[in-house]
C-alpha cells in the first residue's frame, strides 16, 4: 500500500509542500525574479536570505516565482506525453496487422534518436518560449508510454472479459477506451509521474544550455544564467539545483509509492 | 660632526640625481635579445591570412606579421617609416609620393617593388569590405620607377596614412596574387598559404587548430624580428585558455579572447602578467543599444531619450564590468583625437524618464506597462551583450517599457534579424579602425542603409549629418576636422539614433617578460619584429 511506503510518504509530503509554494509563493513574496534589487553576487544573509545573482537579482525570489514555470513545463509537457502516447499505443495495440506495424516503426524511429538533441533543435528551430519548450519535450517524450499502452493492451484484449463485452456487442471504439484502457492505466500513472520528473529535468537541461524561455524565469534559466559565475556566486547555481533535485525526488518517490500501491502481488502480502 | 653629516647629505643627493638620470636609461638600454616562442590563443581563429581582402581583426592580427606595408602608425597617431623610408606630401594634399626600401624582398625571395603596392592598393579598393569608403579618394597610384609610388588623389584624404597601415593595406607580391594568372583572389590558393615581406613567414597551419609563424631570414629591417617563432592556437574552450594563461603556456591574449571579464580580474592579480587596457585606441570599440527606427515607438526622439536616461551606464561600467570599460557619451571613442565630451549627456535619471514618455504619449496601461519591445544581441562577448540585455530588461520595466529578450541562437540568426531589419532594439559594437570616416561613418549615412550588419541597421537619416561627415571626409587640416566632428557628435547625442553604452573593456594581457608588445594605436594588429623575450626566450 501507498502509506506503508515510507519514502513514499516522504515524497508525498514534499510534494505537497513543493505544491503549496508554487500556489502561494508569489503572493507570499512578491519581489519580481528579473529585478535587480540588491548589489550584484551578494552572499546569502548579507542583504538578502538567499543572495543575489551577477546581476544583482534576488535568489529567493527566483526560487519561488521559478516554481511555477518548472511544475508547469513538468505537468503540461507530460500530458502532451501521456496524450500521444496512449493515442499511439491504444491504436498500435488494438488493431495490429498493419496499423501497428506503421506505428511502432515511427515510435522506434522516434526512440533512436537522442531525445535532448532533437529537443534542442526543435526549440531553436521555432524559437525558444514556453509552448515550444513544451512541445518539443513532449514530442521526444512520448515513445515510451506509446510502446507501454500497447504492451498492455496486447495482454488485456485477449482476457475473457474483452471476449464477454464483444460477445454482447459492444463496439471497437467503446471497447478500447471504455473496458481496455481503463484496466491498463496502473502502469500508465505510475510513468507518467514518473515522466514529470524527466520533463522538469528536461526543461532545466535546455534552461541550462541557454534554450530556455528567456522571458520567464525557472530555475534552469537560474543555473543557466550563473554558470558561468559559479565560483564568485555558488549560492546562485546551488539554491535552483536543490529546489529542481527536491522535485524531482519528491516525484520519483511519489511514483515508486504508486507502483507499490498498484502492484496486486505486493497487496497480499 | 655637523660637516660629516653635510657631506653625507651631498653626496646621497648627488647619487640620488645620478640614480634618476641613469636609471631610466640603462633600463631603455636593455639590449633585445633573439630567440624564444611567442603562443597566443585566438577567440576568433583566421579562416585565411589574407586581410586584403577580410576585414576583422582574426585575420588582420596574423596578417600583419606576414605582410608588411608603407607605413607604421606610432602610439601618437603618427605615421613612421615601413616598407616606405620617406615620402612627400604636395602643397595641394592631393598628391602623395613615397620611396619604397630597397632591400626588402617577398618570403619567395622576389623583391618589393612600386608594381606590388599599386597592385595591393587595387586588390583592397575592389574586395576590401571598407575598401570603397577608405580608398575612394585616391584616383590611382602611379610608379614612376621601380622604387617610387605615387598616389593621385582626387580630393583631399585626411585618413590615407591610417590606411596605408598595416591592418589595412598589407603588399601583396603581385606574381602571386593577380587575377590573370592565377585566377579570382578570394579562390588564391595562396591565402591559406600566404608569401608576403613582413617579419614572419607562414609554415604551419591546420585550419580551425593552430598556425605558426617562423623568423623571415631576410626581413628588411636588419636584425629584426627577434622572436624565432610565433604560434596562434584556436580556443576551443574559454576556460581551458584562462587556465593556459594562468599556467603560462599561452603568453599573450588578444580582444580578451572570450575571457569573461572576472577571469582577467583574476589574471591581473597574477605576477607573471601585465594586463593594461592599451593596445586598442585604434580599433576604438564602441558598444550600444540600436533603435530600429523603421518601428513607430522608436521614431519619437522623445523616447530615445527616455531609455537614454534609464540607463545606468556606470553601473554597467563599475558594477558589470569591473571597471574594465568606460561609459561612452556619444558615436566617437574618447581614445580617439577628434573626440569631445561636450555633448548632451544623459544622466541616470528615471524620472525625467517617465515624463519624457508620458509626453510621447506613451502613458502607463493598468499593468503599468506602456509598450513592449524585442531585444535582440550580437552573440559573443557575454559581459558586453548578453548581461547589458539581461540588465536592460528589469532596468527599462522600471519606466514601463517590457523588454522581451529574443536570445540569438548564432551569429547567423542574429545576422539575418539584424540586416534584415526585423529587429526592435539589438546591442550591438562597431569597430572604429582609427578614423571615423573608415570605420564610424558607416552607422549613420543615408545612403548605407544595407540588408549587412554593422551598417546603417538602424534606418537613421539625417542630411544635414551627412553633409557634416562629407565635409570632414575631406577635410586635412586637424583644427577643422576635429570641429566638424564635434559638430557630428553634438547632432547625434541630440537625436540618440542609438544609445552608446559603454567602450570596449578589452584588455592587453601579455606576460611581464615580453618587451616591446604595444608599439601602436592598433595594439597587437602590428608587426612584432620589435617584440623580444627579456631572457631570449619564454620563461620556463
Amino acid at each position: 500500500m501507498f502509506a506503508a511506503n515510507k519514502a513514499a510518504l516522504l515524497g508525498l509530503v514534499l510534494g505537497v509542500l513543493i505544491a503549496l509554494l508554487t500556489i502561494f509563493g508569489p503572493l507570499i513574496y512578491p519581489t519580481d525574479p528579473f529585478e535587480m534589487v540588491g548589489a550584484p553576487m551578494s552572499p546569502p544573509g548579507e542583504d538578502l536570505l538567499l543572495g543575489t545573482d551577477y546581476l544583482g537579482r534576488d535568489i529567493l525570489a527566483g526560487i519561488v516565482h521559478g516554481a511555477r514555470t518548472t511544475v508547469l513545463v513538468g505537468f503540461s509537457a507530460t500530458s502532451f506525453t501521456v496524450v500521444i502516447g496512449i493515442i499511439i499505443g491504444v491504436l498500435a495495440g488494438f488493431y495490429g496487422g498493419w496499423v501497428e506495424n506503421l506505428l511502432m516503426r515511427v515510435t522506434e524511429f522516434f526512440q533512436v534518436l537522442p531525445g535532448l538533441l532533437l529537443a534542442m533543435v526543435l526549440v531553436a528551430l521555432f524559437s525558444p518560449s514556453l509552448p515550444t519548450i513544451i512541445f518539443a519535450i513532449g514530442v521526444v517524450s512520448w515513445p515510451p508510454v506509446a510502446r507501454l499502452t500497447r504492451a498492455e493492451f496486447l495482454k488485456i484484449k485477449q482476457r475473457e472479459f474483452v471476449l464477454a463485452e464483444r460477445a454482447i456487442g459492444a463496439g471497437n471504439w467503446s471497447i478500447m477506451w471504455k473496458i481496455i484502457l481503463p484496466n491498463s492505466l496502473p502502469p500508465l500513472i505510475v510513468a507518467a509521474t514518473l515522466g514529470v520528473g524527466v520533463a522538469i529535468l528536461f526543461e532545466a537541461a535546455l534552461s541550462f544550455l541557454g534554450l530556455g524561455d528567456p522571458n520567464t524565469y525557472s530555475w534552469g534559466y537560474m543555473i543557466g544564467a550563473s554558470r558561468d559565475f559559479i565560483w564568485e556566486t555558488w549560492w546562485a547555481v546551488t539554491f535552483p539545483g536543490v529546489a529542481i533535485f527536491l522535485t524531482v525526488l519528491s516525484i520519483s518517490l511519489i511514483g515508486d509509492g504508486l507502483n507499490d500501491a498498484f502492484n496486486p502481488k505486493l497487496r497480499l502480502l | 660632526m655637523r660637516t660629516a653629516f653635510k657631506t653625507w647629505s651631498v653626496c646621497l643627493l648627488l647619487l640620488a640625481a645620478v640614480m634618476l638620470v641613469i636609471g631610466p636609461v640603462a633600463v631603455n638600454a636593455e639590449t633585445p635579445k633573439r630567440g624564444g616562442d611567442l603562443v597566443a590563443g585566438y577567440g576568433q581563429f583566421p579562416r585565411h591570412f589574407n586581410h586584403a581582402i577580410q576585414s576583422g581583426a582574426a585575420t588582420a592580427t596574423p596578417g600583419t606579421q606576414i605582410f608588411a606595408s608603407l607605413v607604421e602608425i606610432n602610439q601618437k597617431w603618427q605615421p613612421v617609416p615601413y616598407l616606405a623610408k620617406s615620402w612627400e606630401v604636395s602643397a595641394d594634399k592631393l598628391t602623395y609620393t613615397f620611396h619604397l626600401v630597397k632591400n626588402a624582398t617577398f618570403h619567395d625571395g622576389t623583391p618589393v617593388t612600386s608594381e606590388d603596392v599599386a597592385f595591393s592598393f587595387e586588390i583592397v579598393k575592389k574586395n576590401h569590405s571598407f575598401g570603397p569608403s577608405m580608398l575612394g579618394p585616391v584616383d590611382r597610384v602611379e610608379t614612376p620607377d621601380k622604387y617610387t609610388v605615387v598616389f593621385k588623389l582626387s580630393k583631399p584624404h585626411p585618413a590615407l596614412f591610417l590606411v596605408l597601415s598595416p591592418p589595412l593595406l598589407p603588399i601583396l607580391p603581385k606574381h602571386i596574387y593577380n587575377e590573370e594568372e592565377n585566377g579570382p583572389i578570394r579562390k588564391n590558393p595562396a591565402n591559406i598559404k600566404p608569401v608576403g615581406s613582413g617579419p614572419f613567414k607562414l609554415v604551419e597551419f591546420k585550419p580551425g587548430d593552430y598556425f605558426v609563424l617562423e623568423r623571415y631570414d631576410k626581413f628588411f629591417r636588419p636584425g629584426r624580428p627577434y622572436l624565432d617563432r610565433m604560434i596562434g592556437r584556436k580556443i576551443k574552450d574559454p576556460s581551458a585558455n584562462f587556465i593556459a594563461l594562468k599556467k603560462g603556456d599561452f603568453h599573450m591574449a588578444l580582444f580578451n579572447s572570450g575571457l569573461r571579464l572576472k577571469q582577467v580580474e583574476a589574471l591581473k592579480k597574477m605576477k607573471h602578467l601585465v594586463v593594461t587596457s592599451r593596445g586598442y585606441e585604434g580599433i576604438a570599440a564602441i558598444y550600444f543599444l540600436e533603435f530600429n527606427l523603421r518601428k513607430d515607438k522608436f521614431k519619437d526622439v522623445r523616447v530615445r531619450q527616455a531609455i537614454a536616461h534609464a540607463i545606468d551606464k556606470n553601473f554597467i561600467t563599475q558594477k558589470l564590468h569591473y571597471g574594465y570599460s568606460k561609459p561612452a557619451t556619444g558615436p566617437i571613442h574618447s581614445s580617439f583625437p577628434w573626440y569631445t565630451d561636450n555633448v548632451t549627456l544623459y544622466d541616470y535619471n528615471l524620472k525625467k524618464a517617465n515624463q519624457l514618455l508620458d509626453d510621447a504619449g506613451y502613458p502607463r496601461k493598468a499593468n503599468g506597462i506602456r509598450f513592449s519591445a524585442t531585444i535582440d544581441w550580437y552573440p559573443g562577448e557575454p559581459d558586453s551583450m548578453d548581461t547589458i540585455a539581461q540588465y536592460l530588461k528589469p532596468q527599462l520595466k522600471k519606466v514601463g517599457i517590457d523588454v522581451q529578450l529574443r536570445p540569438p541562437a548564432d551569429f547567423l540568426s542574429w545576422y539575418k534579424r539584424i540586416a534584415g531589419w526585423q529587429h526592435d532594439m539589438t546591442m550591438s559594437n562597431i569597430y572604429s579602425w582609427g578614423d571615423p570616416m573608415i570605420g564610424v561613418h558607416r552607422l549613420y549615412l543615408c545612403n548605407n542603409q544595407k540588408h549587412v550588419v554593422w551598417t546603417n541597421t538602424s534606418g537613421y537619416c539625417n542630411p544635414e549629418l551627412d553633409a557634416v561627415m562629407a565635409k570632414a571626409a575631406v577635410e586635412t587640416d586637424g583644427a577643422k576636422r576635429k570641429a566638424l566632428y564635434v559638430e557630428m557628435q553634438q547632432l547625434l547625442t541630440a537625436d540618440v539614433p542609438l544609445i552608446w553604452t559603454h567602450e570596449a573593456p578589452y584588455q592587453s594581457i601579455y606576460n611581464k617578460d615580453l618587451r616591446n608588445v604595444i608599439t601602436s594605436i592598433w595594439g597587437s594588429m602590428t608587426p612584432f619584429d620589435k617584440v623580444y623575450w627579456k631572457d631570449g626566450h619564454a620563461p620556463k
